[in-house]
């Protein structure tokens, strides 16, 4: 039988995690969180596309494409039909619409290969209301910002707002969550390193410096029986430093704020991409009275990493949840705003805001004899 | 088929309810002449429940054995399913069950892949009849399923049916099945039916067999069948002596199976399987899951195995023993920390836990196993954990309401915020105060838990006041609660009256529980002092003909077929 000595282990583990956290060593108090929501933060409202409204689905937009390709109306008749009439078996359209890239007028992937197709010139958000946080510091007059929807301060760069904000699958608000983000966790949370925020600071009850940590478990999100994520569960965070982010910040309020310098990085996150990036994110996230906690998090995010994403799924993922993919590719380029490419001139990265929500957990090292003892590691 | 009950078992007569007063009567039990741990008991015939009979079927034929059934449910009678399984026989539909899991242990059994490891012979011709080889392996697993040797007549009704489905398949395993099929689907199986013999020398009084007394043993200290040793020792007389009695009860107790004894005495007596109808609304309660439910029970469990058998503790240390075990499920629950090292996505691993010296859970009463078995579905109920106090765990009968009791202050919750509050007002009717001064008290000490057993501090935002006092003691919360309890004498009779009722499949009377109670108290509360006392009493061995209903007393012969 164990000898109890349980809550002395506890205690020593939970200690230890401010032993990652350089400049933690003489915290009194932590409080972590586990990441139960993660979407690019939208506010979509009727209007904020303009005449027409949203872009066109994906089956109007495949028609256009081709159209492009030099077909006839009646020819394209001829194949929806011929598709249609076998839904299950390999058809033309299909194979049509996955080839409709062109490199000296022969087919190419049009997913790997996004600028060989025709910009089909999609529309992109003219509202002016948003989350995010001003990454630039350029204040209220950069041309394309937002007003945020709360704060109403001006100069908010999330150009991916502005980017995506007309396409269907990403429309949506804090609480109507796009279909696309909402799709995806579904999809990955049962599965995927769950993200850890844990915030550090003398007496978090009080206003003062804090220290906030970002990092990768080694367990999944735990969530309770009516799919929502489970408070209290116990994590173990991975030792792996390249998911470690550590921000300097302050908590006024009850609201956390901090910012880094660098790359925000996480490995193999939720969010389908192999590695979730921020350039100089920012970080503002408020601690509710249930124990609860939400905000966001911006940066400037390289659009690659998020165009390739999307196109990974292949025609697959366009047709049944993301949308015209090259058509996102012309938006995300578009609309990219920083770190210009040395050679090409073009930015490699746009400005982002992202949306979580998270429940308490507690989040203890993974570094444990036992725990390497079982995994062999 | 239903079985009907034995002829010679009389229920026993229900004692009338006192009303209630400022402290709970004991609860009656069934009324019989003064009597201590040398008076006879009764001879009873109890349906295996689903437990033990996959504990037979795992000693005989191994863990890999897949029963692939359910079982019937068991009835509560005297505060114990133990009690109750003497009152029940089998349905139509239950007997369909046990046909149909026979079948297929029974083609287990015989099968390629086991059959080398668990049939101690071979037939010369596997497609012809080998009586020679059907009697061996007949008599081996009857004497373990049948609790005793087979009689010449059963082995050769078993013999002669594998033959003739042997001629007919030209399959010895298929014949040999058949007669195993039958073999563990017949009331002798199923039904633990004890018989008596007389006290050589002493007329008109009786004593159970070897063979039941060796079934009787087994079945309380170790809720599974007699092992070989304890066969043996029936074979050879031992048993019919209290030295002989004493030395395989101390064996028994020795081996690590009492773990599984103690496991089923308290599953019983904790009232467990009432967790098959728990449910909670997930809206309100979305952390408990039938796995937190399950979690619940072995945590209890756990803890209660580690106070009185690991650390051979005092009883009554389960009712403030900080010391429990815990899964990642049961950690959210609780609000602590709980590591998992297993890989990822496997089942939750137990860890040990110890609360603070200056936490509020400390004790049973404090698990989620019990705050949340006795709460509805929607909300927690101090009625219904200090009926539960009151009840289980210190054998005091708590009176039903009257029918035309009036719930609207119970369920107001705009006016009274609390259930202190509402508990309250609802007491001022004369009729409703009497029983609630006996339940409340402790039901509001266990407020600070919802209904899934989490904690909680306020209720309509209002602070709770969990303190109190009953029967003269007063407590500052749940935990406090706890060595309320464990300092009350109701709660040690209690456990002994219920381990007694265990054992001898019927309600002790008063003048046994007033001596058992005496010697558990000089042996320092501790359950495996208290299963020894029973298990070398009088009372355990001894057995007294009983006036049946329309009959004049008699005690069974031996088992006929």
């Amino acid at each position: 039988m164990p000898s109890f000595k349980k809550t002395a282990a506890i205690a020593a583990l939970l200690t230890s995690v401010s032993a990652l956290i350089p400049g933690a060593a003489f915290a009194a108090e932590s409080k972590s969180f586990v990441v139960g929501w993660f979407s690019h933060a939208t506010n979509n409202t009727d209007d904020d596309c303009g005449p027409g409204g949203p872009n066109p689905t994906v089956q109007d937009q495949y028609i256009k494409d081709l159209k492009d390709l030099g077909m006839s109306g009646e020819e394209i008749e001829a194949l929806i039909k011929e598709r249609d009439a076998n839904e299950e078996g390999p058809n033309r359209f299909a194979e049509i619409i996955r080839t409709r890239g062109r490199v000296d007028g022969k087919p190419v992937n049009p997913y790997m290969y996004p600028s060989t197709v025709k910009d089909p010139e999609w529309k992109q958000l003219v509202g002016d209301k948003a989350y995010g946080f001003d990454l630039d510091n350029k204040g209220p007059d950069q041309p394309g910002s937002f007003t945020n929807v709360d704060t109403k301060q001006k100069g908010i760069d999330h150009k991916l707002y502005r980017a995506l904000g007309c396409s269907r699958p990403f429309r949506g608000s804090l609480e109507g969550r796009p279909t696309y983000w909402d799709w995806l966790w579904g999809q990955l949370k049962d599965s995927q390193p769950a993200w850890i925020v844990t915030i550090t600071g003398e007496d978090l009850s009080k206003d003062g410096e804090v220290t906030i940590t970002f990092d990768r478990a080694l367990e999944f999100l735990s969530s309770n029986v009516d799919g929502t994520p489970r408070a209290d569960v116990t994590y173990r965070i991975d030792p792996d430093p390249r998911s470690h982010n550590e921000m300097k910040g302050k908590i006024e309020n009850g609201v956390v704020t901090g910012s880094m310098n660098g790359m925000f990085r996480m490995f193999q996150n939720p969010l389908g991409m192999p590695e979730f990036r921020l350039h100089d994110a920012k970080f503002d996230f408020k601690i509710r009275r249930d124990g609860t906690a939400d905000g966001f998090i911006g940066g400037y995010q390289p659009w690659a990493d998020l165009y390739f994403a999307f196109a990974s799924g292949g025609q697959a993922i366009e047709q049944c949840i993301v949308g015209d993919i090259p058509g996102l590719y012309y938006l995300l380029k578009k609309n990219a705003d920083a770190f210009p490419d040395a050679k090409t001139g073009v930015n490699s990265a746009i400005s982002a805001a992202y949306y979580m929500e998270a429940v308490p957990a507690f989040a203890v090292p993974a570094a444990d004899a036992r725990y390497n003892r079982v995994a062999g590691n | 088929m239903v079985f009907a009950r034995s002829t010679f078992v009389a229920l026993a007569a229900a004692a009338a309810l006192a009303a209630c007063s400022q402290s709970a009567p004991p609860e009656k039990t069934a009324a019989a002449a003064s009597a201590d741990l040398n008076a006879p008991s009764q001879l009873v015939m109890r349906r295996l429940t689903g437990e033990q009979y996959k504990n037979v079927m795992t000693d005989v034929f191994g863990p890999t054995i897949d029963f692939g059934g359910r079982f019937e449910p068991d009835m509560r009678t005297d505060g114990l399913l133990a009690i109750g399984s003497s009152h029940i026989g089998v349905t139509a539909a239950g007997m369909e069950q046990y046909d149909a899991m026979s079948r297929t242990i029974a083609r287990q059994i015989v099968d390629p892949a086991h059959r080398d490891m668990m049939l101690s012979c071979k037939p010369k011709d596997v497609k012809a009849a080998d009586d020679a080889c059907v009697r061996q392996i007949i008599d081996e697993v009857g004497l373990l399923l049948y609790r005793r040797p087979l009689t010449d007549a059963e082995r050769d009704a078993f013999v002669t049916a594998a033959r003739l489905a042997t001629d007919k398949t030209q399959d010895f395993y298929t014949g040999l099945s058949l007669s195993l099929a039958s073999m563990m689907s017949s009331p002798k199986f199923l039904f633990r039916a004890e018989t008596a013999t007389p006290v050589r020398g002493k007329a008109g009084e009786y004593q159970l067999d070897a063979y039941s007394t060796a079934s009787r043993l087994s079945f309380f200290l170790w809720n599974s069948g007699p092992d070989a040793t304890l066969m043996q020792a029936a074979a050879k007389g031992e048993l019919s002596s209290p030295r002989g009695i004493a030395k395989q009860v101390d064996r028994m107790l020795a081996s690590p199976r009492v773990e599984s004894g103690v496991r089923a005495f308290f599953v019983d007596f904790l009232g467990f399987d009432e967790f098959e109808n728990v449910t909670k609304d997930t809206a309100l309660f979305p952390k408990f899951s039938t796995q937190a439910a399950s979690d619940a029970q072995e945590q209890t469990l756990r803890t209660i195995i580690d106070v009185v058998l690991t650390n051979k503790g005092d009883y009554r240390d389960i009712f403030t023993t900080r010391k429990t075990f815990l899964t990642k499920e049961l950690g959210a629950i609780y609000q602590v920390p709980v590591v998992s090292y297993l890989p990822n996505g496997s089942p939750d691993a137990w860890q040990p836990y110890e609360f603070s010296a200056d936490d509020n859970r400390a004790g049973i009463m404090t698990h989620m196993s019990f705050t949340a078995l006795h709460s509805p579905s929607g909300r927690g109920s101090a009625v219904l954990r200090g009926k539960a106090v009151r009840e289980v765990l210190l054998c005091q009968k708590v009176p039903a309401p009257p029918g035309d009791v009036n719930f609207d202050l119970i369920n107001d919750t705009t006016n009274y915020r609390t259930a202190r509050d509402r508990l309250a007002a609802h007491t001022r009717e004369p009729m409703c105060a009497g029983c609630h001064k006996i339940t409340d008290p402790m039901g509001l000490a266990l407020e600070n838990f919802d209904a899934a057993g989490a904690w909680r501090t306020t209720e309509g935002g209002v602070t709770l006041d969990t303190s109190g006092a009953v029967d003269g003691k007063t407590f500052t919360g749940p935990a406090d609660l706890g060595k309320v309890l464990a300092s009350m004498p109701a709660a040690t009779s209690c456990v002994a009256n219920r381990m007694l009722g265990y054992a001898l499949g019927r309600a002790p009377d008063r003048a046994q529980i007033s001596s058992l109670e005496k010697s558990f108290a000089t042996a320092g509360y501790r359950i495996p002092a208290l299963m020894r006392l029973i298990a070398t009493s009088e009372s355990f061995t001894r057995v007294k003909p009983e006036a049946a209903p329309t009959q004049t007393a008699s005690v069974p012969a031996h088992a006929t077929n």
